[in-house]
């Protein structure tokens, strides 16, 4: 899995959500929002646009690949 | 608890089969009871209640099942979410250990077929499944799917790629029977380990993260 730094949980946390409703928002399951935190999980283009559009910050800032 | 009423429909025409073939036995001389010439058959009037209550069991039974079959149809209405089922059901991996039957009924007459039940040890997967019952089926699942089934399928043909090399040997024991009933045995249990490691693994992967990567 290609390493990269994951900042979801500032821009949720931004935006007052809680995993789980984010994960409502977007279609998954909470333990998945809690894998793309922790940057255990590298996810489709577009669950990454769908969280990019909940959360109204750019894919490249809650994505940071090096 | 209120039952179905095609349960006892299922239930009454048993029980009405029942007293015809008692009534069949006393009174017509076994007749559809015991093997029938179907060729040679002439219709009596004495026949009547059997082929009666037989014809009533085989519908109601019929229909009784295609109820269960649409009611758990309708009950399976989120597609995205996996089915519901008990992990109790799980207990059925046990019927696996029938396949020792094959060993059984071989020295007695030959037969091998009990072997193939080695194949119900996949059952014991039902436990992982009841586990991960209505899970939403996102798309990490579906890849933790995906890796799940390659990897079991890894398992069982690297299995039956081991048996394979030792039966190309030439016949166990000297015996090319033997060497079927052993065949039919891996074959049966490198299924079952496949059906049984796709379940396990796929919940190992949904839950244990030290697997993870």
């Amino acid at each position: 899995m290609a390493e990269f730094i994951c900042n979801l949980k500032r821009y949720r946390l931004l935006k007052d959500l809680t995993q789980e409703q984010l994960a409502n928002l977007v279609g998954v399951r909470r333990e998945t929002i809690m894998r793309l935190e922790k940057a255990q999980y590298n996810p489709s283009l577009k669950l990454a646009v769908d969280i990019s559009r909940v959360v109204e910050a750019p894919i490249e800032a809650i994505f940071v690949f090096d | 608890m209120k039952k179905n009423p095609l349960f006892w429909a299922v239930l009454v025409s048993a029980a009405c089969m029942l007293l015809s073939i008692g009534a069949s036995l006393l009174f017509n001389e076994g007749r559809l009871v015991y093997p029938t010439d179907l060729s040679a058959y002439a219709f009596r009037l004495a026949d009547l209640p059997m082929i009666l209550s037989v014809t009533a069991v085989v519908l109601s039974v019929v229909a009784f099942s295609l109820q269960a079959f649409l009611t758990g149809r309708r009950r399976q209405r989120d597609p995205r979410r996996t089915r519901k089922i008990s992990p109790w059901l799980g207990l059925l991996g046990f019927l696996g250990l029938l396949g020792f039957l094959g060993f059984w009924t071989y020295r007695l007459d030959g037969t091998v077929t009990p072997c193939c039940f080695f194949m119900f040890f996949g059952f014991f997967g039902f436990f992982f499944e009841g586990k991960l019952s209505n899970t939403l089926m996102d798309e990490r699942y579906q890849e933790n799917v995906r890796r799940a089934q390659l990897d079991a399928f890894k398992a069982g043909f690297a299995l039956l790629w081991v048996v394979l090399l030792v039966v190309g040997h030439g016949p166990l024991w000297g015996s090319l029977e033997l060497t079927a009933v052993a065949l039919s045995s891996a074959i049966s249990f490198a299924l079952g380990l496949t059906l049984f490691l796709s379940e396990y693994l796929l919940y190992r992967y949904d839950h244990d993260e030290s697997v993870e990567e």
